[in-house]
């Protein structure tokens, strides 16, 4: 009998692939840490000729300028004016995206019709949109659009009596009273028009009769909302021309609406094209399918391979989403106040360059990580399980 | 007919579309005619054009401009041509001509507008001797397929001897004209061209470390790569743009262009890890299986196998990126106030002869022209080396 | 075992890392007293060295300002600023033309001052206590006493200041323009949209476009631009309300005493030379001059009981310093009439003291 192997010779340590694993590990790290120290010594060393500070202090300094569409005071600290700058990013970056998303998936959809002029108009907008750089179109929309085309105050367009368009900006009616309480009888609307749907949904299960969920759900929404409207005594606020400004209704400042058009418009081009591809991954057969069993083609796209076709996309989209809030921070060029316009503010009034800038990215990072969260965790629920 | 009822006139609602989008359509391009040939006036791009393409450039140097366009396009023809691996069977002259026109057709189309904008002798010269450098490349290529002795030299060589041309025309003109001159559309391709190349090689070191398995490295290349990617690129030339010059030792006197390239390095790189991330992934693992059982190492394995199937496998992505980043050297304008394309655009309406006459159309519809023309030739370019390699399809 | 070994040596090495970081982080915690000391401890390259070596002086400036500082065809920088970038070059180093022009934006006229990329820093700008700390830089004697006023267009109907509630100013980003508007508006509560813009082209696009009811800024700005308006300057009316001060003063960095003695008395000579009625036309023939404190103005020999000597009062300027700066650029009032009153801007406040205004150049002997 051949005796058991004994255990196989330990390789030397420099022959040893978890030692060397490990040293290389350590080697990398201290070049990183090495190459951090050195450009941070150099900043100590730079800042140190001059006695700038390089700490948050300068959140506490008044900000000594004003933001237009608040009451910011110019007395407040700097941090209120960062906060109200991020507040301005959220309100471009949320309706923008609820924008790039209807206008994004109407264009994908367009470009997959049977109808040729509809395809070619579609096909024209994307290829036109989808290869200019967005400063261009930023540029256009605020020098071109806002500047050149629309007329001044004193001889602004009213479309219609109830819009007012002038290169101070667009208004439109707006309603008079609480924005709150407003919301919570949209709130209590939609509740009660689902539950509508779902009842009929259930009753067209047992008894086997159409739903017609949009012939019940319809009325009830506008009568629940047309009704709060009524009893809660709220009233149309149009507006009007009132000496060089705009006086009633909800003005939307020049710059928020040339950023939000340019973001809408170039992000919705890529969204098009991301669905456009989403809906030709959709298997053929599901296509088929739903011809077989007599779908029309908008119960088809509906019920089939939209939702289908969303799965798809959602990463894709996700990422969309995240360039077009990082996109606005190019707001900055044409004097709308969000956050990387006040920065500039501010450090053009003193505050320190690094640490302001430095804040502005951290900012930026957080709202880029939780719409990552936000994204993933609906492709989490859209996707597949897969057994 | 049949077709227009198929297409156009499916249903009554079909009908309906198709009268709606038909005329708008119709009323887009009217208008556009109108405003290129009729009511656009023109003057200020064709008095501008010099420092809208190539900035402050001097004039004398010019040519050297001139003759690295020439060098490239020799060598791209010469390149294209001289591949021993094509068909035997080609088409006829005609269709090789009807693809030339399809494939090179709005490229050429746009060549011959400058020409009619400069409105000078020495522009139709330029134009001219381009289109012979194209010709004599081609010619060069050909003359590798038919003769026996030029066959036996190995590609690699061949290729370079090609390349010696405009490595060496576009060494000489970086080296006589000062790069602080170099403006215009000149600039947003030269930060491209070199923030994709340097950012190349340090964004594939990311993507191998962020799928390494040594912890550290993985920790490390994820940072760098997530931090990067939530940040918007404006802001970081803005911070490049004030506060670059602490970071490094103050012998180092960094100029608008240096910060550029440095953050679109830096920011690109990212990029380029998670498209070549994405490549490595979709390689199977048996690629990786086998090379184990040849008993090859990792770094051999990754090197060797891997590595370069992905890169083949992404170089449409690549493409994208970089036209990405083509379209990004706008921002350097705002951020840096580099004189790129859209800043002279936008500069040259407030010159005294035209300040305040709303010419901003005519500027922005040129600039807008000419990064149209780039990109789109350029994705098309792509989609063509997509459907040749047969990415997807082996 | 190994992986034990493996986990110190990392640990070792972080530790190392942040150590070293919080070191470096307790240089700074300390700002004031470790400014100073690094700044003793480092290689002593005074800004007087590095101009001398360099042979020019590097002046930070902009390049489109009407009357201050325009970009000509050629490369040179033709203006009021301009002339006093050179009037310290010909100081330092005899010659006005050594002089090397750098065109800031608004936005990082400071931190180019901050990373040494100028020596200088004469852009118009306004010397005020926060720049004076919070920027690092130390403001030498104002070359121009201005204020900050507002332009409207002349069929506005606006007549003054006051009259216009509820309107939209413009103004540039980042500039003491922007908070004295604001402080203005609430003081009159007049309710104004403050608007700010990168550029100065912006801001004349947005008011050609009649998106501005006013443009506020300094005066001397107002007046240049209206001068160069493309509807003529009589479509512009400057209003007459005058709201803050804004001295205007060349800047150099914190630390550099001899540097800032150095501008600061350059300036002094011009404004002294117009004292004297010294101009550039006249001032070889003052080279026989038998005033005492004209030769030592212009570092000529004076005679005395124990022999000529030429004032040296050790600033680290050549002895004739006055004399080439008055020969090759001018003495104060040629600078003004050269390049401001062209544009229609009267001496005023900016007058010499003899004459009622505030140029008063400190005794130099």
């Amino acid at each position: 009998m051949s005796s058991l192997p004994s255990a196989p010779p330990k390789p030397p340590l420099w022959r040893d692939t978890r030692v060397l694993r490990w040293a290389f590990q350590i080697l990398v790290l201290a070049i990183v840490a090495g190459v951090i120290y050195w450009l941070y010594s150099n900043y100590q060393t730079n800042i140190a000729k001059s006695s700038i500070p390089t700490d948050l202090r300068f959140l506490d300094n008044p900000t000594s300028f004003t933001i237009p569409g608040n009451d910011l005071n110019q007395s407040q600290p700097v941090r209120d004016a960062f906060v109200q700058g991020f507040y301005n990013t959220l309100r471009v970056a949320i309706v923008g995206i609820l924008l790039t998303t209807i206008l994004g998936t109407l264009v994908g959809i367009a470009r997959l019709s049977k109808n040729f002029m509809v395809r070619l108009v579609a096909t024209s907008y994307v290829e036109l949109i989808r290869n200019i750089p967005l400063l261009l179109l930023l540029t256009f929309m605020n020098l071109a659009v806002v500047l050149q085309t629309f007329p001044r105050i004193e001889d602004a367009w009213l479309p219609l009596d109830l819009f007012v368009v002038s290169n101070r900006g667009i208004a439109i009616p707006w309603f008079e009273g609480s924005g709150a309480i407003l919301l919570a009888i949209l709130a209590t609307a939609l509740v009660v028009t689902w539950l509508v749907v779902k009842i009929r949904g259930r009753v067209s299960d047992s008894t086997g009769k159409p739903a017609r969920s949009l012939v019940w759900g319809g009325p009830t929404f506008i009568v629940l909302m047309i009704g709060g409207w009524v009893l809660l005594g709220y009233d149309w606020v149009l507006p009007f021309v009132d000496d060089r400004a705009t006086s009633g209704g909800l003005r939307l400042d020049p710059s928020f609406f040339a950023l939000l058009v340019t973001l809408v418009v170039y992000t919705s081009a890529h969204v098009a094209e991301i669905v456009r591809g989403s809906i030709q991954a959709v298997a053929k057969g599901q296509g088929e399918a739903a011809d077989a069993i007599a779908l029309s083609g908008g119960q088809k796209m509906r019920l089939v391979i939209l939702p289908q076709a969303f799965r798809i996309a959602m990463p894709a989209l996700g990422n969309q989403y995240l360039n077009l809030i990082k996109n606005s921070s190019l707001g900055a060029t044409i004097s709308y106040f969000e956050l990387t316009q006040i920065a500039q503010i501010t450090v053009g009034n003193g505050s320190p360059a690094v640490p302001a800038f430095t804040l502005t990215l951290l900012v930026y990072l957080m709202i880029s990580l939780v719409t990552s969260v936000i994204v993933n965790i609906a492709n989490r629920r859209l996707a597949l399980v897969e057994r | 007919m049949t077709w227009m009822r198929r297409n156009l006139f499916r249903t009554v609602g079909d009908s309906l579309l198709t009268i709606v989008f038909g005329a708008l359509a119709l009323y887009v391009l009217w208008g556009l005619a109108q405003f290129v040939f009729v009511t656009g006036r023109w003057e200020i791009i064709q008095v501008n054009l010099k420092i809208l393409l190539v900035g402050r450039f001097p004039e004398e140097l010019l040519w050297l401009v001139t003759g690295s366009v020439m060098a490239l396009a020799f060598w791209i023809a010469a390149a294209a041509t001289s591949s021993l691996t094509t068909k035997e069977t080609r088409p006829s002259l005609g269709i090789r001509i009807w693809h030339a026109v399809q494939r090179f057709g709005l490229l050429a189309a746009t060549g011959l507008l400058l020409i009619a904008l400069a409105g000078d002798v020495a522009s139709v010269i330029i134009g001219g001797l381009i289109l012979t450098s194209i010709v004599m490349g081609q010619l060069v290529g050909l003359l590798r397929r038919k003769i026996a002795a030029l066959r036996t030299i190995s590609s690699w060589i061949w290729h370079l001897l090609l390349a010696a041309a405009p490595l060496a025309m576009i060494s000489a003109t970086l080296l006589q004209a000062s790069v602080d001159l170099w403006e215009g559309f000149l600039i947003n391709f030269y930060i491209a061209i070199i923030s994709i190349v340097l950012s190349f090689p340090l964004g594939v070191l990311l993507a191998l470390g962020r799928r390494s398995a040594l912890p550290i490295v993985r920790l490390i290349s994820t940072s760098y790569i997530e931090l990067i990617r939530g940040a918007p690129l404006f802001v970081l030339l803005l911070l490049a743009g004030v506060a670059l010059e602490f970071f490094v030792p103050s012998t180092l006197a960094p100029d608008k262009i240096f910060r550029a390239v440095t953050v679109f390095t830096l920011f690109t790189a990212a990029y380029i890890a998670e498209i070549v991330r994405g490549g490595l992934q979709s390689i199977p693992r048996g690629q990786t299986e086998a090379g184990k059982a040849l008993g090859l190492s990792t770094t051999k394995i990754t090197s060797l196998v891997t590595l370069p199937q992905a890169l083949r496998n992404v170089i449409p992505a690549q493409i994208g990126q970089f036209i990405s980043l083509f379209k990004d050297t706008t921002l350097a304008g705002v951020a840096l106030n580099v004189l790129d394309l859209l800043n002279v655009g936008t500069a040259i309406t407030k010159q005294e002869d035209y300040l305040g006459q709303g010419l901003i159309y005519e500027a922005l519809a040129f600039v807008a022209l000419l990064f149209w023309v780039g990109s789109y030739v350029m994705s098309r370019e792509s989609q063509r080396i997509e459907k040749r390699l047969g990415v997807g399809q082996r | 075992m190994k992986k034990t070994v493996a986990i110190m040596a990392a640990l070792a090495a972080v530790t190392l890392v942040v150590s070293g970081c919080a070191a470096a982080e307790e240089d700074t915690t300390s700002t004031e007293t470790a400014a100073t000391e690094t700044a003793t401890m480092e290689t002593a390259s005074s800004v007087l060295d590095s101009v001398k070596e360099a042979g020019v002086v590097k002046c930070g400036t902009r390049d489109a300002l009407p009357g201050f500082a325009v970009l000509q065809e050629d490369g040179t920088h033709v203006g009021f600023d301009s002339d006093f970038c050179r009037a310290i070059a010909a100081a330092v180093l005899g010659d006005a033309d050594a002089v090397e022009m750098v065109d800031l934006e608004t936005a990082d006229r400071f931190t180019a001052l901050q990373s040494g990329a100028v020596d200088v820093l004469v852009r118009n700008t306004t010397w005020t206590a926060s720049r004076d700390g919070g920027e690092a830089a130390t403001f030498l004697h104002p070359n121009f006493y201005d204020g900050q006023g507002m332009m409207v267009s002349s069929d506005s109907g606006y007549a003054n200041v006051s009259d216009m509630n509820g309107a939209v100013v413009c103004v540039a980003k980042g500039t003491t323009t922007e908070g004295n508007a604001a402080l203005e508006s609430s003081r009159l509560g007049l309710d104004w949209e403050v608007r700010s813009f990168d550029e100065t082209d912006l801001i004349l696009e947005a008011f050609l476009a009649g998106q501005c009811d006013g443009w506020s800024s300094d005066v001397s700005q107002l007046t240049g631009l209206r001068s160069a308006y493309p509807s003529g300057a009589d479509a512009l009316l400057i209003l007459p309300e005058v709201f803050s001060k804004e001295p205007l003063a060349p800047a150099v960095l914190d630390g550099d005493t001899q540097w800032a003695q150095i501008v600061n008395w350059t300036i002094l000579a011009t404004i002294q030379a117009e004292e004297f009625g010294i101009t550039s036309a006249n001032v070889d023939t003052f080279a026989s001059s038998e005033d005492v404190s004209i030769q030592r103005f212009l570092g000529l020999e004076i005679a005395s009981d124990e022999g000529s000597a030429v004032l040296d009062p050790g600033l680290g300027l050549p002895a004739d310093f006055a004399y080439q700066v008055v020969k090759q650029v001018g003495n104060y009032g040629e600078i003004f009439a050269a390049h401001l009153t062209p544009l229609g801007l009267e001496r005023g406040v900016n007058s010499l003291w003899t004459d009622g205004g505030l140029m008063y150049a400190p005794p130099y002997r």
